[in-house]
């Protein structure tokens, strides 16, 4: 009863609070920086005596570092396709946790999902020698279906026993992880004439092919986004994902089948999860190794979190994230920043966002409900 | 005491939910506020039990000014509330749950449990409550919980006591016994705020009646105005509480149960080898206290439970093995009984939800896309059609009222050709405006030819509806009774006292 | 996380800083507000044209482990000789060839990547950067590009050392060792170890056994982990309980935990990579020595040469003989350990640098 208009389309509000939330914590990195550089604080030191010095140096490490950031991640065509090259897999793989969570799902097994898809894809890629575009095609599809099989084991044990997807799929992680260190122990993943857990590179022609800079695979998760919005959207499995993940009483009441969404969803969620491992994998020439998933799997939930579980959100909230990446490790190689400070804020704008509350008390805005309530129905079982 | 409201106003943004609301509760009287749902009665109620901060106005108590910030404010002042769903902890003994928020010790931390159950003895005794303190709570009927909410109050010496809908959840007879109660309460010195929107109720026990709508006080009359009177005051207009309805044209059965049994997952059998048939052209009325199988009896129809045992037949055909899917492409209508949690999406908009088990059809969907203008056409022609109060079809439902709520379930699953159609609480927690209109549309269907079999627990919707009346109790059937059958016989069998009247009246 | 960590710690440290008073550094004082060479006080020479670059593998600098000790060497060139640095912390195994690429562009003159999972996008980028040295910790190239050092060390010589002494100073004649992952770069401390205690056998016609590790058909214990604890300590558990009294852990952070076990059921320790009476100070007690690579000596002099010209593509071997590689000073247990081993240690040392001895 109170004065909620109940809009299906209310972003505005939304797209103020994350903005605010990104400003937010640029200032309280502004202030990490400032204690992080080592000029500075000697320069606290004798604040008393020459006050001045204290404030020039502050303002000239936030500016130095803020200005790497930014030239590091948009300051060149070069910076532009390393950030694009980084968002990519956070994309896809935060599309996956998006559209579980639209279905009523937290999807917290992107990483293992990850860690499959490279594993299949990588030993497409390094173990055959197969014609240019078809090796590419066939280590991509395996990727994406292996991937997509770790994501559905996790839907299918919910759908089945109602074994609940946080628990499956942090467990998947593990299964994952372990699965891949034991294989780089094997032979047949192990480079020729060495015992380093560590495979193969991916053979030239399994690569996605670079087109301005940036390899193909950039051009594909914008590809998926776009096709994701229209399942989710669009299509009538679609409208029984969002049902399900809405209401899933009402969706089984109305005729759905709700195990077979929450089977499907997972085994989609799965696959652009292996999508993302086959970016990372086959966008460079890279081999298998231990830490080949690095964070994306993780960094995807944030991704999603932070682009409200919409594919709009969740690639731009990927390319925020590919930017600070990239320009991190500008910052880091030109003004000595550590490169812990792009993960900081990172941390902070979703710490920001899951609470609107506190960044409207700050800001002093108007409550218009831009609140964090789509992830809030994401963590319903 | 003397509990006096003035001027209290309480805002939701723009939103106005109370409106300069003066009344006044004196010692002793039994005080009913009347009004449909979402007219501001809780809100009102929340204020003066300090979970709301009014926006303006003052609350006196004896004349003198009070301000409320939590409810122990208010209670500690002598205000109880027993609130429409219980605030019991379900393994906690009766009297556990009174001690709990002021647990009495003796030294050394110990609880002193003794003292809680004498002291809810008394109170049973005083006021003729009849609770076991040692009783296990989620081992009592509803009506027991309710009393056991009553003492906790008296037990914080609450003189003002305000009960919110408290005969939602009860059967007619325990509804006799907690105006028993009430009466003794009153005898006794304490006031008793009566929130209800039954109008039977207020006449029966209410000493003075304050209506309200849409926020405002509309006006406060003596118990012995009519019905009719206090619902036009509620409603804003004229309203008709009965039915209009011709006499049934019916025809073959639809719907033929046998033998069905149900076993829930603890093992007890909720549905108790039933057997009935709904014919085409009437309505089969099924009435009994809830939580008497009517409920698993309704899922294991639509496919959403399946029978332990039995047949049921739908045209002939068995479909005791299918699942809702199939259930509903035969041609049946099903209205759920809580149909927040099952009858509609409520992050869903208006126009998602007059879909919501549609979309499949070649008109909506072309197997792997959705039409979205037929969608959006159907939206237009439904909302025109049915008069659901909507800013416009993009409305998310869970920004609807509870009638126009119901509206949109009822919407969707008359715009198909029906056979059958099953109505669980067609009209709890709608608006009296909305029950008539719901009410008129479900004749309407039955008139077209429908088998209808409708579910409540409110005889007076039986009454209104029913060609037949089915009477469940402990799962089962225990009789089917003409609508000329007298209320207290009715009342008897919902308490599954009676099976062998059945024969005088069997329809 | 322990990145975070960090950064919490830079904001007390900096609150700490600002409540005492310091006193103004010569550059501030001349007036000169904008970037000095290095505020590090006084080096004993001056190269501000000079940059010297590194980049860590995904364990971060602030490992405790190889990446913490190479980055020592970094800032130890920069204190002696004067010289600017850039570095980067990697977070995953797909950016190493960015990170490289971003100090290339940054005017490095020698770029120190550390660890083998960056050998392949070291050598491509030494390839595609002629006029850029590079040096790579732990990892050799059969046949390196002109600009690219491999830095590597016999770590099976000290482990010999650890190996006669750790048997020497059991009483139940069993030793144990145990690694992360069966990888050469682990195996090879273990395989050290478990030759010294052979020679120890052969030399006092004993019998102490090694548990954990047989060189011979390379089978043995491992964490399959380097992060955790619980599985090192659960391994040396083990031992402990089949009769082992020294631990040696070759499983960097994992290994504290076989640690751990020893100083809980009164065993010894011996530690690797690093001194850890230094880097794990809380088990001094029980470590006998540490095997230690001089991975900071290897960087510096690598920068060393690249700053002098001198730079070649040679692999660089730290052996005992070169002090690349060494046992660290037996700290709290010198009195323990009878001045008869120690000896015996010693000279065992000089005949592997004589090539009287040859480990591995």
């Amino acid at each position: 009863m109170a004065d909620d208009k109940g809009k299906a389309v209310s972003w505005l509000p939304t797209a103020k609070v994350t903005v605010a939330s990104i400003l937010l914590a640029l200032v309280v990195g502004a202030l990490l920086i400032v204690v992080s550089d080592r000029k500075v604080v000697e320069a606290a030191g004798y604040f008393f005596d020459y006050p001045w010095d204290f404030f020039v140096f502050a303002g000239e490490a936030i500016w130095d570092s803020y200005r790497a950031l930014a030239v590091g991640a948009a300051g060149s065509w070069n910076a532009v396709t390393q950030t694009l090259e980084r968002a990519a897999p956070l994309i896809c793989a935060g599309l996956g946790v998006s559209l579980a969570f639209r279905a009523g799902m937290f999807n917290i097994g992107a990483q293992g999902q990850l860690i499959v898809g490279a594993i299949c894809a990588g030993y497409i890629g390094f173990t055959y020698d197969l014609p240019i575009v078809v090796h590419l095609l066939v280590a991509a599809t395996a990727g994406i279906a292996g991937a997509a099989v770790w994501g559905g084991i996790a839907g299918l044990l919910k759908a089945q026993t109602g074994a609940h997807e946080v628990i499956t799929t942090i467990m998947l992680n593990y299964v994952a992880v372990s699965l891949l260190l034991y294989l780089l122990t094997k032979d047949a993943f192990q480079r020729e004439g060495s015992n380093n857990p560590r495979s193969e590179a991916a053979a030239d022609t399994a690569l996605f092919p670079e087109i301005f800079g940036f390899h193909a695979g950039v051009l594909v998760a914008f590809a998926v986004a776009f096709a994701v919005w229209w399942l989710l959207e669009r299509s009538t499995l679609g409208f029984e994902m969002r049902a399900v993940g809405a209401n899933a009483d009402a969706a089984r009441t109305a005729g759905m089948s709700v195990p077979k969404v929450y089977t499907l969803t997972m085994l989609v969620a799965g696959a652009l999860a292996g999508l993302a491992a086959v970016q990372q994998i086959l966008g460079h020439q890279d081999s298998l190794t231990a830490n080949v998933a690095g964070a994306i799997g993780f960094d995807a939930i944030t991704v999603a979190l932070l682009g409200r579980a919409t594919p709009l959100g969740t690639v731009l909230a990927g390319l925020l994230f590919g930017a600070l990446a990239s320009g991190g490790i500008q910052m880091q190689a030109g003004v000595g920043t550590p490169v812990s400070l792009t993960q900081v804020l990172q941390a902070l704008i979703v710490l920001f966002v899951a609470a609107p509350a506190l960044v409207r008390a700050v800001l002093r805005m108007r409550d218009t409900g831009g609140g964090a309530t789509v992830m809030a129905k994401g963590w319903g079982s | 005491m003397e509990l006096e409201i003035r001027g209290l106003t309480k805002r939701f943004g723009s939103f106005v939910a109370n409106d300069d609301i003066s009344l006044t509760i004196e010692p002793g009287e039994i005080h009913c506020l009347l009004g449909e749902n979402g007219a501001g009665k809780s809100t009102l109620m929340n204020m003066l039990y300090g979970l709301l901060d009014p926006t303006s106005g003052e609350i006196l108590l004896d004349g003198e000014p009070v301000h409320f910030t939590t409810p122990g404010d208010a209670i500690n002042a002598g205000i109880g509330m027993v609130h429409q769903h219980f605030m019991l902890v379900p393994v906690f003994t009766v009297a556990e749950n009174v001690m709990l928020g002021r647990e009495q010790t003796r030294g050394l931390g110990m609880l002193d449990r003794g003292k809680a159950a004498e002291l809810v003895r008394e109170l049973s005794a005083r006021y003729g409550l009849d609770v076991d303190p040692e009783a296990m709570v989620e081992d009592l009927p509803v009506g027991v919980q309710q009393r056991v909410e009553i003492i906790k109050a008296l037990a914080n010496e609450a003189q003002v006591l305000i009960l919110d809908e408290p005969t939602a959840v009860l059967t007619p007879q325990e509804i006799d016994e907690l105006m028993e109660i009430m009466r003794s309460l009153k005898e006794q010195g304490t006031s008793i705020v009566f929130i209800t929107h039954k109008l039977r109720e207020v006449k029966a026990i209410g000493d003075r009646i304050t209506v309200i709508r849409r926020g405002k006080v509309v006006g406060t009359t003596a118990p012995g105005a009519s019905e009719p009177e206090l619902a036009e005051m509620m409603v804003g207009r004229a309203v008709k509480l009965q039915v209009e309805k011709p006499e049934p044209t019916v025809g073959e059965p639809v719907l033929d149960v046998r033998n069905m049994t149900v076993i829930d997952a603890r093992g007890h059998t909720v549905v108790d080898d039933i057997s009935f048939q709904a014919r085409a052209g009437e309505v089969l009325g099924i009435a009994g206290v809830q939580g008497n199988g009517q409920t698993e009896l309704i899922k294991s129809l639509m496919g959403l439970v399946k029978p332990d045992a039995g047949q049921i037949l739908i045209d002939g055909k068995d479909v005791s093995k299918q699942g809702p899917r199939e259930t509903l492409e035969q041609g049946i209508g099903y209205i759920p009984e809580d149909r927040s949690h099952d009858g509609y999406v409520g992050g869903f908009t208006v126009r998602e939800n007059l879909v919501l088990d549609l979309y499949k059809h070649d008109e909506f969907s072309n197997g792997l896309a959705l039409r979205l203008d037929a969608i959006a056409d159907n939206a237009r022609e439904r909302i025109e059609e049915f008069d659901i109060r909507t800013e416009d079809m993009d409305s998310l439902v869970s920004s609807l009222s509870g009638g126009n709520q119901q509206k949109v379930v009822l919407a969707r699953e008359f715009s198909r050709p029906l056979k059958l159609l099953i109505a669980s609480q067609p009209t709890r927690g709608v608006d009296v405006g909305s029950i008539e209109f719901i009410h008129k549309r479900i004749i309407g269907e039955r008139d077209r030819g429908t088998a209808v079999v409708i579910v409540s627990t409110e005889l007076d919707e039986i009454y209104a509806l029913s060609d037949r009346i089915a009477v469940m109790y402990a799962g089962r059937i225990v009789g089917t009774v003409t609508p000329d059958t007298p209320r207290e016989e009715i009342g008897l069998m919902m308490a599954g006292a009676s099976t062998e009247q059945e024969g005088s009246h069997r329809g | 996380m322990k990145k975070t960590a960090r950064v919490a710690a830079l904001v007390s440290i900096a609150a700490l800083t600002l409540a005492g008073c310091g006193d103004r550094g010569e550059t501030g004082a001349t007036g000169n507000n904008t970037e000095s060479a290095s505020s590090t006080p006084s080096p004993t020479q001056s190269n501000p044209d000079f940059k010297a670059c590194m980049v860590s593998d995904s364990g971060g600098f602030d490992d405790k482990s190889f990446n913490q000790t190479s980055h020592d060497g970094l800032e130890q060139a920069a204190q002696e000789f004067g010289i600017e640095t850039a570095e980067i912390e990697s977070q995953s195994d797909s950016e190493y060839a960015d990170n490289i690429n971003a100090l290339v562009q940054q005017d490095c003159n020698i770029i120190t990547t550390v660890g083998f999972l960056l050998g392949e996008a070291t050598e491509a980028a030494a390839k595609k950067n002629p006029d850029v040295d590079f040096s790579i910790v732990d990892f050799a190239y059969e046949k390196a590009p002109e600009n690219l050092k491999g830095l590597t060390f016999n770590t099976a010589e000290p482990s010999f050392l650890a190996g006669y002494l750790a048997a020497g100073m059991s009483e139940s004649g069993v030793v144990g060792t145990f690694g992360g992952l069966p990888i050469p770069t682990v195996t090879i401390f273990m395989t050290g170890f478990a030759q010294g205690v052979d020679q120890y056998n052969t030399d006092n016609d004993a019998d102490v056994q090694v548990i954990g590790w047989n060189p011979k058909t390379e089978e043995g214990s491992f964490t399959e982990d380097f992060e955790d604890k619980t599985k090192g300590q659960t391994i040396a558990e083990n031992m402990i309980q089949q009769g082992a009294d020294v631990i040696f852990p070759v499983a960097g952070p994992a290994g504290l935990g076989g640690l751990q076990a020893a100083q809980d059921n009164d065993a010894f320790g011996v530690w690797v990579d690093t001194d850890g009476c230094v880097s794990a100070a809380e088990y001094c007690d029980v470590l006998l020595t540490s095997v230690v690579k001089g991975m900071d000596v290897a960087v510096k002099d690598s920068i060393q040469a690249s700053l002098e010209d001198t730079f070649s593509n040679e692999v660089y071997v730290g052996t005992l003989e070169n002090e690349g590689v060494g046992i660290a000073p037996y700290h709290e247990l010198e009195q323990e350990i009878p001045q008869e081993l120690k000896d015996k240690v010693e000279e065992l040392k000089q005949q592997i640098i004589d090539g009287e001895i040859t480990v591995g």
